[in-house]
């Protein structure tokens, strides 16, 4: 049964009212940074915001309607064709600001990756769901971690680092909950922070023109004697694999997990560092640390703290915030809409749009946590996982605590496809918690 | 089993899922904090920063103060020395410009455009706050501003602004004497920063200029202007009007200033005509000189650069700046020292064979240009008789020569109202002592009474020395401004009063003796050719004897000193006093100069008793 009525009468009308008003903080804020204080007049793209929205709220109704159970069932299909709409984005997208993002409909325009971040939540909660009792071994992270390297792989090729980026937190987050024993994650973040730390100190030492030797990093600028000791490593550590399998001694144990680990990661950053061409390895330090571009996303992050920190308590009032409307704020519709509400409504119109944003991640996990079978408890957590770190993220850059990323703050900044499938999720989660009492 | 491994893993979620709440709880705190941190805590820093993105304070530059010359009459058109004329300045804030590469990329379509050396004004950007205002280029055409207006995009945050630029109508002619204006300089800004100035203006780097800068400059205004991250203006409104600066009117004769220029147009030295009555400077003209008008820009350093380092030291206003020795105008000195001592009589005759032999442990001679035969004091002034005024000064003794000279104020500054004044210098034994390891010879004595040796006078000095005698003792500060008016020039708002700065007790008889003597000069005299002025003129002329550092025809320095009527009321009386540096000799080089002034001034009515009503205060 794809289609069920009984659901419309529990609603959670709470969390609808919520997103609501949030969107109409969004798309007030549109119209304010819309407007042009010299030539009184409003670009009008606040317009376009509401359309968005009235569409998205459709399908948001439509897809309570939804069981979604389906979405289980379908979720190798919904993650094919999104891997395939990221791919032709790649070959046809219209490039905007040098990534190749956006696909062009005629009067539309869609960006996949955003899609690709709520069909990868699916296919893994349905994963997870179904390796439910083995989730604990090792191997069984393996198929989850391939399935978002594919998108992270082709959206870094388009470049979107920020969006790329998001799907780790996605994964880790769902591997979490889902019961991945805790040591595999850590071991995981571990070869992941060596792969990236080495080449990127290499990098930075490079870039700044640091003079003098180091014994350690000349030993990992050699590429080849890198590649001798962590292969040695490797083959020790499978050595000691290969006796403990044998012989059941605690003490291999103790040697093979961290020799596996120093190992693999020192491969991963053998592969980083040569795979990878020096800009791309710049681009990185810089989304890490934006102070390596103060002329860049440097000269943004200071605007947006004047913008916020100017607001003060009350704000200087909706259309009179000098820092956006005189254009001082940059990207002031998507990346930096946090910045307007601070600065046209003060700390108190942040508090609440923050207090908003935050009951949608407090209802998300509730309706988790309430969820009657493992699917839907993992599909609401994906869900909130994503608006928590788009939230975070967000609101951490305009403050100026997070790097700057790009990444748009959901239900708030101006974009369809963000908004779109911030509905859908919202469709979903309704739907999950509806059927909460249905057995 | 099954059932128990289900609640197990139920478990687990749910211990899971309350770390994911506390951690997003965690999260939002941190934000929260960050929140209370920018807007509460540091709110007003960043309302101040905001403030400062969007106010655009645009300078109204106040109008400079003209200087007339003596001859200004209220309500008519005068002879305008300096005056001002507006013009644009292209100027920018650089921390308003976007990015360093920004800045780099329209700083060097600027050059291109204005002509201006790039990497010297990204130095200078460099070297300033990034929010004081740089002028980019001076004195900008208006098609150039035009330009860069219509491509407003290719050029974000240049503005142009008014400003005036000084204009000194006579060119060279006033160079020392009103000197000229330049961009404050890094000291000055830090120095008279708490007077207002600010580092775009231009101050007076010397003579009037300098002197009078707080008087001339005003108080520069601003307009406050809103604008928008592109420099659009928003909305603007007038912060503060400037405040025009006052006008001075000089006590310089423009006529007189122009004939003494003009009579000194080949030469090199110093010419300056004074009023010994009231101090007034009618003429003062140092060669060689410079242009104001082509070194005020900013622009244009490397020409200052240039005048600065040249040998033959243009900027040296020679009047004031310079030591000579004094030569036979030193003469007078030695005559006074000996009549006030009263250790000769004027009347006394010595013989001059042409040369005078010291007698001592080994004898020395010295020697006269001529031999004038047999002379009394009056034709030893007349005829500069160098072998009468070595036996004056061997009488009356180094010490009261010197004395005298001291108390005529020639080891001093007289303090003129134009800065960078040095005083003469006049040796004695203790300075000896110790510059030399020797005591005071009498050649020294000997040498010193033609003013030979180690005596160095200014021409100011010497000019206020002819001024004690002209006027029984008493000299008065010489000053070249003579009042201060409002910039319409419709008050007075201080007009200058003379001020008595010596007063030497002298006995007339002394002062009629060498007065008849510097007659005589002129009737019958080494000063022969100012006997055929209508005034009857007194003077002295001087040849110093000076060593060749460049290649000169000449090597000597000729003085004239002067004043004219001979004998008439004091209030009528002018001094003159001209330098030649490498002239031929003072009758030949200097007294020609000076009997043009004194016809001038003679054709100006200086002399006549209406001339002297009209002329002086």
């Amino acid at each position: 049964m794809i289609i069920s009525k009984d659901g419309l009468s529990k609603i959670d009308y709470t969390l609808v009212i919520t997103v609501i008003l949030t969107v109409c903080i969004g798309i007030l804020m549109i119209y304010s940074a819309g407007f042009d204080p010299i030539n009184k007049v409003n670009s009008g793209i606040f317009k376009k915001q509401i359309l968005w929205f009235i569409f998205g709220f459709i399908i948001m109704v439509g897809i309570t309607l939804l069981n979604y159970q389906a979405l289980g069932e379908y979720s190798m299909h919904i993650y094919i064709i999104s891997i395939v709409l990221l791919v032709i984005t790649l070959i046809f997208g219209r490039p905007v600001r040098n990534t190749k993002a956006w696909l062009n409909f005629g009067i539309i325009t869609i960006q996949p990756s955003e899609f690709m971040k709520l069909a990868l939540v699916i296919i893994l909660a349905k994963y997870l769901e179904i390796r439910e009792r083995d989730i604990n071994r090792l191997r069984e992270l393996i198929i989850p971690t391939i399935l978002t390297l594919i998108p992270i792989l082709i959206v870094m090729k388009q470049p979107d680092f920020g969006t790329a980026i998001m799907f780790i937190p996605i994964l880790l987050t769902m591997l979490f909950v889902g019961g991945a024993d805790v040591s595999h994650l850590v071991s995981i973040v571990t070869i992941a922070a060596i792969a990236l730390i080495v080449p990127m100190i290499l990098t930075y030492r490079e870039w700044a023109g640091a003079e003098g030797s180091n014994f350690l990093l000349d030993f990992f600028k050699d590429v080849r004697l890198l590649l001798i000791v962590s292969g040695v490593l490797l083959f020790a550590t499978v050595v000691a694999y290969v006796l403990h399998f044998f012989s059941v001694n605690k003490f291999l144990r103790k040697i093979y997990v961290p020799g596996s680990i120093l190992s693999l990661g020192l491969l991963a950053s053998v592969i980083i560092q040569n795979l990878f061409k020096v800009y791309q390895k710049r681009r990185i330090l810089v989304f890490l640390n934006p102070d390596l571009d103060p002329q860049g996303s440097g000269y943004n992050i200071i605007q947006s703290k004047i913008a916020i920190g100017s607001g003060g308590f009350f704000g200087k009032g909706f259309l009179k915030g000098s820092q956006s409307q005189l254009g001082f704020l940059p990207e002031k519709t998507s990346d930096f809409i946090f910045s307007v509400v601070a600065e046209e409504w003060g700390f108190i119109g942040a508090i609440i749009l923050i207090s908003l944003l935050g009951f949608i991640i407090f209802r998300g996990i509730q309706i988790a946590y309430e969820s009657k079978d493992k699917f839907g408890a993992l599909l609401a957590s994906g869900i909130t996982t994503i608006f928590f770190f788009h939230i975070l993220i967000n609101i951490g850059m305009a403050v100026g605590i997070m790097p700057v990323t790009g990444l748009p703050l959901c239900f708030v900044s101006y974009g369809g496809s963000n908004l779109l499938m911030s509905m859908i999720c919202i469709g979903i989660l309704i739907n999950i918690r509806a059927r909460k009492f249905v057995y | 089993m099954q059932s128990s491994l289900k609640v197990k893993l139920l478990e687990v979620f749910r211990l899971r899922m309350y770390f994911f709440m506390s951690v997003s709880a965690v999260a939002f705190f941190l934000l929260l904090i960050q929140l209370v941190n920018l807007q509460l805590v540091q709110g007003r820093e960043y309302q101040i920063k905001a403030l400062r993105n969007r106010e655009n304070y645009i300078p109204i530059p106040a109008a400079r103060g003209d200087i007339y010359d003596r001859n200004f009459t209220e309500g008519e058109k005068n002879v305008m020395i300096v005056s001002s004329r507006p013009s644009f300045n292209i100027t920018t804030i650089p921390a308003k410009i976007k990015s360093e590469k920004e800045l780099i990329t329209v700083i060097d379509i600027l050059s291109r455009l204005l002509k201006i050396d790039k990497d010297e004004v990204l130095s200078e950007i460099k070297n300033l706050n990034p929010w004081d205002r740089v002028v980019l280029k001076e004195d900008v055409e208006f098609d150039t501003i035009v330009k860069i207006a219509a491509h407003q995009e290719r050029f974000p945050n240049i503005d142009w602004e008014d400003a005036s630029v000084r204009v000194y109508n006579s060119s060279e002619m006033f160079s020392h004497v009103v000197g000229y204006v330049g961009n404050i300089s890094f000291d000055e800004y830090k120095r008279l920063k708490p007077e207002g100035y600010r580092h775009y203006q231009k101050i007076g780097k010397s003579g009037i200029e300098k002197q009078y800068d707080r008087l001339l400059r005003g108080r520069d205004g601003y307009v406050r202007r809103i604008v928008d991250v592109h420099q659009r203006t928003e909305g603007e409104e007038i912060g503060m009007r400037p405040q025009a600066g006052d006008n001075l009117v000089l006590t310089i004769d423009y006529n007189i200033q122009n004939t003494a220029y003009e009579a000194m147009k080949d030469l090199k030295g110093a010419a300056i005509v004074i009023k010994p009555y009231t101090g007034e400077v009618l003429a003062m003209v140092s060669k060689p000189d410079f242009d104001p008008n082509l070194i005020i820009s900013k622009n244009n350093i490397s020409i200052v650069k240039k005048l600065q380092t040249d040998a033959e030291r243009p900027f040296l206003n020679r009047v004031i700046q310079s030591r000579y020795p004094p030569a036979s105008t030193f003469k007078l000195i030695t005559a006074i020292a000996a009549l006030e001592t009263e250790r000769a009589v004027p009347e006394k005759s010595y013989y001059c064979p042409g040369k005078f032999t010291l007698k001592g442990y080994k004898d020395h001679d010295f020697y006269d240009y001529d031999a004038h035969g047999t002379v009394d004091m009056y034709w030893a002034i007349a005829k500069s008789c160098s072998v009468y005024f070595y036996q004056l000064g061997l009488l009356a003794g180094p010490s009261a020569i010197m004395r005298y000279a001291e108390d005529f104020g020639l080891n001093r500054r007289s303090g003129i109202d134009i800065p960078g004044e040095v005083e003469g210098f006049i040796p004695s034994r203790q300075w000896k002592y110790k510059a030399f390891g020797q005591p005071w010879f009498d050649g020294d004595t000997v040498n010193m009474s033609i003013g030979q040796g180690f005596v160095h006078l200014t021409p100011i000095g010497m000019c206020n020395f002819v001024s004690a005698i002209v006027n029984n003792g008493i000299v008065y500060r010489p000053r070249v401004v003579r009042e201060i008016r409002t910039n319409d020039n419709s008050r007075v708002i201080k007009s200058f009063r003379r001020e008595r700065i010596l007063e030497i007790p002298l006995n007339l008889l002394t002062l009629e003796a060498v007065k008849k003597g510097m007659r005589l000069s002129v009737t019958s005299g080494t000063s022969g050719r100012l006997g055929y002025l209508k005034v009857p003129a007194a003077g002295k002329t001087g040849t110093a004897q000076t060593r060749s550092i460049r290649q000169e025809k000449y090597s000597q320095h000729a003085w004239f000193i002067g004043y004219a009527p001979y004998e008439g009321p004091p209030e009528s009386a002018v001094v003159t006093v001209i330098l030649v540096e490498y002239g031929v000799a003072g009758a030949a080089s200097a007294a020609p100069i000076a009997e043009r002034i004194f016809y001038k001034l003679n054709e100006l009515g200086y002399f006549t008793s209406a001339g002297v009503a009209s002329k002086s205060l």
